[in-house]
């Protein structure tokens, strides 16, 4: 066992202790001894280093990984609590023993970051030379798309009347300071974001899901369980709070899809002028073929996910609802703003995952979390302002919505398969040059980086919040 | 399966679980046991445990799945890829760099994809594909000469492109000679399984030598350069040329020929000296002339008679003179002597008055018409040679509807290039080969600032549609910024096109002129 492999060991077993005092501290509701706790933290987190660790390239990337495996420890805990645990969780529906497990979940989150940085940074050494970090970048650039990301979260919070609450933090209840408070902590929050995850990020988009799924995790740890500590008052961890806290969930999500997106334009504006355009490194095509082309195939591969996402709304009658955002009133008129809303949405995907898709599995995962993303921006967002509204991020909201996410779900999927499939032919013909396809390959996202980890938190908690909030 | 690791498998499999809950169970299971699809919330609570249960199952399979494509491995190794390249590919050589010659490359290309078992081979003359439409733009000043050209290594993905000049073919040896460089004293020769003829045409001089020493050709983007320089070297001689006889010679243009090269030219030309007058305050607008010398009673004979009249009369208000039924007799360095006797003193005589297909052809001892092209089959194949192909201006194809043969413009061999590359690849593949069949779609012209003559057949009825003006001209424009090949090249032309609304033309002169 070498060095490297010994310390991320460690870390993950100290981690994994820090982890079970987190959850026994928090109320979490979990019954076990403190003994029977450590114990099981020193298995979960030794497992996670041993099983994960290796691809642990970074802080962040470990983070990720930590956030998945962290989600799949959960639900296995669910499911042995509803099969094999008191005989009141025998009596529940399943759905209401996990919705009396969510502090348990909140708690493995927090455990689950713990480990995942503690194990980042004990493999941190291995990998550091062979990315580059710049620390003043990460945190000008993270910093600034806090800024753009703290302005939409802050909508939500003027609707919310949440700012004076956040001045509370500084014993005032102040809106102006509870205003500059959220953005000093938006800013915080997003070089945070730029100094875990600038050796990770390769393309736009999975910058992007990396920063809703970072901003999930501020869900779970600013607004559920720091805020109230900070505040003086012992966190509320059940489903009813979380519930309330809904449209934070929302505000957090949308938040870190702008910080993602932002500084990966800004990380990759800077790599763009210093580095990809040297002759040396570039694409064949050219950057401005690269991504038009892709546009096209984006735009292209969404007809058929939006064929099938239609039959979705034509049975849950809500193509007449689209319809309102050109001013129609007819399914027809529905049909052809829906399929005209995929196009651009297909397009942007082409845009932003043409370096990310490895094959088809990894298609489909990225195409499912960026359906799952633009049900979030979709109809809970930007679709009640289109009609001249407002957004409503409560989950009496996503509950009449939960039919569109399965079509959003199934969009993605059909748009990443078809998108993966256009693009592999164009590259055929492309790769019979060996040293096109190595320049493409350099640029593409390796096998190996914590794409499955994001995949399986991010659809995880997107698909399953709104079903035990709600 | 390309995940690497069990931990890489396990939660990619329960992430992909989540989407398969959601159509199997919500929908699939539902609508086959006759029920509604139960995507609605209350529907989704009740299917919650089986979305643990998926997401479980989805873990477990991703901890086996490893194992599985392992045992598969060691039982079953992999065959080698279908497309890996045969041992002797089938090779196919084209010869000539212009529209046919590129775009049967670039569909070849796309037509094989990754089948190696098919080598191509491009020889050209030129390294970079000429968008003619647009050549007279560049001698006018309007457009860099290199925005519209596009370099065939760069346009090209898998073939190979060889710069050279074709001595001979040798089509019982299946075999083309290329001519030596410079150092070299043997020739080199290249084999062929099917040889694309695509050598395009030149200038025909109908046997006038003075003429074509005079003359400067406009064929290349050499040529566009050169009489754009040309131009500003004598505006620059003139400035300083007190004789007020010398300096109207130094300013007289003539473009022999009314056909589309010509009138374009003449329209460039003539807004480029013009327009450059304004750095020149010592020469006068009366004395500049730019004269359209063309055989026929009305120019742009490939248009209507109504279009041909309105270039005239737009293009005379401009100050363009036309010498019609009138031939060029003969030349000399100060002089331009017509047919009707007329003498035009002037230092320039540009020649588009006619083409002929190269004259390599004559060596091939195959059969050609009048004009010279090799007379081909419908489906571009020379009869009595398999394996060797025809297209483009050098080129006799049949056309069926009309009973003639196809007119030698750039229209044509982007289609025949794409038939012809379908062909080539059915031959190869021993498939059915097809014949080459089509209506043009009209044609456009400019004829000067913002003006431009089109006329566009309909689809359907096959009846022309004219315009004319400032909407023909941004057709043009639209349309043939559409066909320029590459999208940067578009970029570059487009950039061009726009600054030059806002800021004079570049008259810097980059080819040195002799000081005579």
């Amino acid at each position: 066992m070498d060095v490297v492999h010994s310390r991320r060991l460690v870390a993950g077993v100290l981690g994994g202790l820090v982890g079970a005092a987190i959850v026994g501290v928090l109320p979490s509701g979990e019954t076990l001894s403190p003994f029977a706790l450590a114990l099981a933290g020193i298995a979960c987190g030794g497992i996670f280093a041993a099983l994960l660790g290796t691809r642990a390239l970074g802080p962040g990337s470990s983070l990720v990984w930590a956030l998945g495996y962290g989600f799949l420890v959960w639900i296995v805990c669910c499911a042995f609590v509803s099969l094999g645990g008191h005989s009141d969780d025998l009596r529940m529906p399943m759905i209401d023993v996990v919705r009396s497990r969510f502090a348990l979940l909140v708690a493995i989150v927090l455990a689950s970051v713990v480990v995942g940085i503690s194990v980042g940074f004990a493999a941190l050494d291995e990998r550091l030379e062979a990315r580059r970090f710049h620390f003043a970048r990460a945190v000008c650039a993270g910093g600034f798309a806090g800024v753009f990301g703290g302005w939409a979260f802050g909508k939500w919070m003027e609707q919310a009347g949440f700012f004076p609450l956040i001045a509370g933090l500084v014993r005032s209840d102040s809106v102006s300071v509870g205003v500059s408070l959220h953005f000093t902590i938006a800013i915080v929050i997003g070089a945070s974001f730029g100094l875990l995850f600038q050796r990770e990020i390769s393309g736009l988009g999975s910058s992007l899901t990396w920063g809703a799924a970072y901003g999930i995790v501020w869900w779970f740890a600013g607004a559920l369980t720091f805020l109230p500590l900070l505040l003086g008052k012992e966190p509320d961890l059940t489903y009813t709070h979380a519930a309330a806290l809904f449209g934070s969930l929302v505000g957090h999500i949308v938040y870190g899809l702008i910080v993602g997106l932002l500084y990966a334009m800004v990380d990759g504006t800077w790599l763009w002028l210093f580095e990809r355009s040297d002759p040396l490194n570039r694409a064949a095509e050219g950057s401005g073929t690269i991504a038009l082309s892709s546009l096209w195939r984006g735009g292209l591969a969404s007809v058929v996910g939006a064929l099938l996402f239609s039959i979705v709304m034509l049975q849950t009658g809500t193509l007449t609802r689209v319809a309102q955002i050109a001013h129609g009133t007819t399914i027809f008129e529905g049909f052809v703003v829906h399929l005209v809303i995929a196009a651009i949405i297909g397009a942007s995907y082409g845009v932003l995952f043409h370096y990310e898709v490895l094959d088809d599995l990894s298609a489909a995962g990225w195409g499912a979390v960026y359906g799952l993303i633009w049900w979030f921006l979709g109809p809970l967002t930007l679709f009640p302002i289109l009609i001249g509204g407002s957004f409503t991020w409560t989950t009496a909201a996503a509950d009449a919505q939960l039919p569109s996410l399965i079509g959003h779900l199934i969009y993605g999927i059909a748009l990443g398969l078809v998108f993966r499939d256009l693009e592999r032919r164009h590259l055929a013909r492309l790769f019979v040059d060996e040293r096109l396809k190595r320049r493409w390959m350099r640029r593409q996202r390796p096998i190996g980086t914590p794409a499955p980890a994001l995949w399986l938190f991010f659809l995880g908690t997107g698909v399953v919040l709104p079903i035990i909030l709600g | 399966m390309r995940t690497s690791s069990v931990g890489d498998s396990i939660l990619t499999c329960a992430a992909l679980a989540i989407p398969a809950w959601s159509v199997i169970t919500l929908i699939v299971a539902p609508l086959l046991g006759g029920h509604p699809p139960a995507w609605t919330a209350t529907g989704m609570r009740a299917a919650f445990p089986a979305l643990v249960g998926w997401i479980l199952s989805g873990g477990v399979v991703g901890a086996a799945l490893p194992a599985l494509v392992a045992l598969r491995m060691r039982r079953k190794p992999v065959a080698a890829p279908a497309s890996e390249p045969a041992a002797e590919p089938t090779r196919v050589v084209i010869v000539g760099g212009g529209f046919a010659g590129m775009t049967t490359a670039l569909q070849l290309e796309a037509g094989l994809g990754s089948d190696q078992s098919v080598s191509i081979t491009l020889v050209s003359e030129a390294n970079a594909l000429l968008f003619t439409p647009m050549l007279a733009e560049v001698a006018g000043s309007s457009i860099e000469p290199t925005h519209i050209s596009s370099p065939l290594r760069t346009s090209l993905r898998r073939t190979k492109v060889v710069r050279a000049r074709v001595n001979g073919v040798d089509l019982e040896q299946r075999r083309i000679e290329l001519r030596a460089y410079d150092g070299e004293t043997e020739p080199r020769y290249l084999d062929y399984d099917h040889l694309v003829l695509a050598l395009g045409a030149v200038s025909n001089f109908f046997g006038q030598e003075n003429i074509r020493r005079v003359a400067m050709d406009f064929k290349s983007l050499t040529d566009a350069i050169r009489i754009r320089n040309h131009v500003i070297a004598l505006f620059d001689r003139a400035d300083r040329e007190s004789n007020d006889a010398a300096r109207r010679r130094l300013l007289t243009f003539v473009v022999a020929g009314g056909g589309f090269a010509g009138v374009e030219l003449a329209g460039a030309l003539n807004d480029f000296a013009r327009g450059m007058l304004i750095d020149y305050p010592s020469l006068d607008d009366a004395e500049v002339r730019v004269i359209v010398v063309h055989a026929r009673e009305r120019v742009l004979p490939e248009l209507s008679p109504s279009l041909a009249r309105y270039a005239l009369s737009r293009m005379s208000e401009r100050g363009v003179e036309f010498r019609l039924n009138t031939r060029v007799a003969d030349a000399t360095s100060t002089a331009v002597m017509l047919d009707p006797a007329e003498e035009i003193a002037s230092h320039t005589l540009v020649w588009t008055a006619g083409t002929a297909p190269n004259p390599l052809l004559e060596k091939l001892g195959v059969g050609r018409d009048k004009r010279g092209a090799v007379i081909v089959e419908g489906s571009m194949a020379i009869a009595g040679h398999a394996g060797v192909w025809a297209l483009g201006d050098c080129a006799a194809i049949p056309d069926v509807i009309s009973g003639g043969t196809y007119p030698p413009t750039a229209q044509h061999a982007l289609r025949e290039a794409a038939a012809l590359a379908r062909n080539l690849i059915s031959s190869i593949r021993q498939q059915p080969l097809t014949n080459f069949t089509f209506r043009s779609l009209g044609a456009l012209c400019v004829i000067g600032h913002q003006t431009a003559c089109a006329e566009i057949r309909e689809p359907l009825t096959g009846r022309k549609i004219l315009f004319s003006g400032v909407f023909a001209w941004l057709m043009w424009r639209a349309i043939y910024l559409s066909k320029l090949p590459g999208f940067e090249r578009k970029v570059r032309v487009l950039v061009d096109w726009v600054t030059e609304l806002f800021f004079p033309r570049d008259t810097v002169q980059t080819i040195e002129q002799p000081w005579t």
